[in-house]
């Protein structure tokens, strides 16, 4: 005995997630059809041997390699940046910090969670001229620069699931130990860490792939269309989005065009790949906590 | 006395030879045992031109590192003024006000065009500089006004540091204005990426870049091509520079060095833009 | 013997208490610092573009168009832009996402509703730049062929795939607020024999207000700080839009156009009032979705 209304509801609902899915297999259809052909070796390493490359014995040219390359060292940079800072904060926030203070700090990370991407690498290029004027010569947009706004860029997310997975871990795993007489920083690094670790570790992961995509970031900060696989952190860089949005705006003959969309196929496999070792991150370390207990 | 002077003829010619092609290798040689870093930015319209150079220097020597970014001419000029890169190109000649304020030292090394181009499956083919300041003024809007279809016309314009912007303005529109109603390129390429697709397109692109993916139009019947350039009957033109702050020295200045040689300068040629040289 | 009795005094276990003390010490800096980071950036805004706020009269920069040769550095055309692209998007956005939801948590087949959900889900991971490619090639000259005009480069084309960006982030946060739902009133209208559709209606829809309200506006703070779609489908003229086929450009793509020229200039400080603008609009938006949140639930997340 269904309403017409509710029939109107289910059909409107059908048509949202038919279009939805319409959608994303539309351009990842178009996608993979016009650049799946471009993927092969030629792609990444251009003229250059992939032996050659790899070893950094000679530059590619006409190749992502330097583009991956590059991303890659801005993903450890960033990573490595924010990780500590952000595991740190997160325990504060769920361990130490009273309600006032979890309320002010959260509505900050919850700011910082919302500035657009550009607005921080708008932040770091005036950071980078500023030091390069006052402070030392040889600072300028770089791979330091990017790798910091980056690390910003995916702070809240590592504070949050940090602090988010703390904090459900029910009380009696909580207190366990704290009656047993451990310290409190025993108890965090013993008890609690290892097991809202599948939390903390796919936030970490999710940040990556974070990093290994944005573009508006990286393109104010230092990013350029020609540089080689980056020698030191101060200097410029190739990255993989970057190079798909330059591609895009200015290729200059099909086979250009081609290599863009081969890179971004390459692109979404690596995104891809980090948001399922995420996925699969979760639900192993759940299973093994579950299991040990 | 014939056999001497065939001996005389045939080493001669050897020798005249070796010359040249010594002249030939050292135009890279100087680039043995050099290490470092070169930053270039700036015009667009450079780009393919000192990427292939960056290119054949360092399969020569990989100890040198040579990073190449665009932005427009604007751009090349400020970095290369406050130090930000080494080389800072720009397809317009720098003011008195930034030479002096940077104490740039400019160096030209190519003479470029700025054409008009429209989509190929476009069947204007010549317009009249008045009418040129009337499209990008936003006066005539539609292609049926000058023969073509009962389209309205789509401007395209480069970005405020663009060189290619500075010339065009000044050269073909008089200073006129560009309406507001005109997309926004960020490079030589991108204008010809966008002109390209859009069947009723209008823009302007640096003649060196221009190919069968767009088509020229001709100015008061004069098309951008390397011979008008030369000639002089094509008058919207421009030279490709590269500035340094101060006197370059090391590797920054062999590098200009090298754009100058007869060398780079036919990948000048080979690129679409006139040699200096 | 272990070493971790916490007397007063000197006792075995004392060292610990100062390693408690640091470790507490070193968490809140490490907290303190990350806050610095979000006042930093806003006060280095404030500072870079003071000039031109003090030159450019401060409500001139807002309502003025943008035309540098003239003189004018406003930024009007460019908040109408990111007003227009955004508010399209999410008119778009809602009810798709809001039926994706419904169809994911309530009325759709279980297998289904698994596979659409692990869909969602990759499809938050896609990288931005991807949409923007794709949707030069593909989309834009759709458009300009249905709409027989213009060069497909507009606001709408834009807003169009800033909808598929957002949605699945919308889509997710949905299911989240539907699934918050307490658990008694499901099993109280599944006993009654309430249908699929009433429960979504009678039930779920009413208890989830909020957490919808939540996730519409953080869609929209999405879709304002977006920066490549916009930069690379929606034209980028400079001219304030005046239908959704216009070609338009918004405060984000602006500043990204405009870093590339002389940064002593106005043109330059104009791009620090546009990051100002979004900081304050990102602000709004978190104090709108704090409010929603303290509710029945109660805990701050």
């Amino acid at each position: 005995m269904t309403r017409p209304v509710d029939k109107l509801i289910i059909i409107l609902s059908w048509i949202s997630g038919i279009m939805l899915l319409g959608a994303i297999s539309s351009i990842i259809g178009y996608l993979l059809v016009k650049g799946l052909g471009a993927i092969k070796f030629s792609l990444i390493f251009g003229e250059t041997s992939p032996v050659d490359a790899l070893l950094l014995k000679r530059q590619v040219f006409d190749g992502i390699f330097p583009a991956i390359a590059g991303t890659f060292s801005l993903v450890i940079l960033s990573v490595g940046f924010a990780v500590p800072v952000g595991l740190a904060s997160g325990i504060y926030l769920s361990e130490y910090a009273g309600p006032k203070i979890k309320k002010v700090f959260n509505f900050f990370f919850d700011i910082l969670a919302g500035i657009p991407s550009i607005v921080i690498g708008l932040f770091g290029f005036s950071m980078a001229v500023f030091l390069h004027k006052h402070l030392s010569q040889y600072i300028f947009p770089c791979l330091l620069i990017s790798s910091l706004c980056l690390a910003f860029l995916v702070l809240p997310y590592i504070v949050r699931t940090t602090q988010v997975s703390l904090e459900n871990i029910p009380e009696q795993i909580r207190l366990t130990a704290l009656a047993l007489g451990a310290t409190k920083l025993q108890n965090i690094f013993y008890v609690l860490i290892p097991k809202s670790l599948s939390g903390i570790v796919s936030g970490v992961i999710l940040s990556i792939g974070r990093c290994a995509e944005d573009t508006a970031v990286i393109m104010l900060t230092g990013v350029v269309a020609t540089a080689g696989v980056p020698k030191s952190i101060l200097s410029h860089y190739e990255a993989l989005p970057f190079y798909i949005y330059y591609i895009s705006s200015q290729y200059s003959n099909t086979e250009e065009l081609l290599s863009g969309y081969g890179a971004s196929i390459i692109l979404l496999a690596i995104c891809s790949f980090f948001f399922f070792i995420a996925f699969l991150v979760r639900n192993r370390l759940k299973y093994h906590a579950f299991y040990r207990m | 006395m014939n056999i001497r002077n065939f001996i005389v003829g045939i080493t001669m010619a050897f020798l005249t030879l070796s010359a040249t092609t010594n002249v030939r290798a050292d135009a890279l040689d100087i680039f043995k045992n050099e290490k470092g870093i070169i930053k270039i930015a700036g015009g667009t319209a450079h780009i393919p031109v000192v990427k292939e150079a960056a290119k054949r220097i360092i399969n020569f020597n990989p100890d040198i590192q040579i990073s190449i970014a665009g932005g427009g001419s604007g751009v090349g000029i400020k970095q290369a003024g406050e130090g930000l890169v080494d080389i800072g190109n720009s397809g317009r000649m720098p003011s008195e006000s930034e030479i002096k304020r940077y104490n740039l030292k400019v160096f030209k090394w190519a003479i470029d065009g700025v054409g008009i181009i429209v989509n190929p499956k476009n069947n204007v083919k010549t317009l009249s500089k008045i009418q040129v300041i009337d499209i990008f003024s936003g006066k005539i809007n539609n292609w049926q006004i000058l023969g073509g279809k009962n389209k309205e016309i789509n401007v395209y314009t480069r970005n405020e540091a663009s060189g290619t912007r500075a010339v065009f303005w000044k050269k073909a529109l008089n200073k006129g204005k560009i309406t507001s109603k005109a997309n926004f390129v960020v490079s030589n390429g991108a204008m010809k990426s966008a002109i390209s697709q859009d069947p009723y397109s209008i823009g302007y692109v640096s003649a060196g870049h221009i190919d069968k993916s767009v088509a020229p139009i001709a100015v008061d019947h004069v098309l951008p091509t390397l011979d008008n350039v030369k000639k002089g009957s094509y008058k919207i033109v421009r030279g490709l520079y590269s500035n340094t702050k101060g006197d370059p020295s090391g590797l920054i200045k062999k590098f200009i060095d090298y754009l100058l040689t007869p060398e780079c300068q036919e990948i000048v040629r080979t690129k679409g833009f006139i040699p200096v040289i | 013997m272990p070493r971790n009795r916490q007397n007063q005094g000197l006792y075995p276990g004392h060292m610990n208490k100062i390693y408690e003390k640091f470790a507490e010490k070193l968490f809140l800096l490490s907290a303190i610092l990350s806050i610095s980071v979000t006042i930093l950036i806003f006060g280095f805004m404030l500072i870079l573009g003071l000039p031109f706020i003090r030159e450019g009269n401060f409500f001139n920069l807002f309502t003025q168009p943008w035309s540098p040769h003239q003189g004018l550095y406003g930024i009007y055309p460019m908040i109408i832009g990111t007003m227009s692209v955004s508010l399209l998007s999410i008119v778009f956005a809602f009810p798709l996402s809001l039926g994706c939801a419904s169809l994911i948590s309530v009325l759709g087949p279980k297998g289904f509703s698994r596979f659409f959900r692990k869909v969602v889900q990759f499809m938050t991971g896609v990288p931005t730049v991807i949409y923007g490619f794709i949707g030069i090639f593909l989309l834009v000259p759709i458009i300009r062929e249905i709409f027989q005009g213009g060069s497909g480069m507009c606001i709408l084309s834009a807003s169009l795939m800033l909808t598929v960006l957002v949605s699945p982030t919308m889509i997710l946060f949905f299911i989240d607020s539907f699934d918050q739902v307490p658990k008694t009133f499901i099993n109280a209208i599944d006993a009654l024999g309430g249908s699929k559709v009433q429960k979504l209606l009678y039930v779920m829809l009413p208890n989830a207000w909020r957490g919808i309200l939540s996730g519409l506006i953080l869609g929209l703070g999405r879709a304002f700080g977006d920066t490549l779609i916009a930069l690379m489908i929606a034209g980028n003229a400079i001219k304030t839009p005046g239908s959704v086929l216009d070609s338009a450009r918004t405060l984000t793509s602006h500043i990204a156009l405009v870093i590339a020229s002389d940064y002593e200039s106005m043109e330059f400080k104009s791009i620090y009032a546009c990051g100002i603008s979004l900081y304050i609009f990102t602000t709004i938006t978190v104090l709108c979705v704090r409010f929603l949140r303290t509710g029945p639930k109660g805990v701050t997340k």
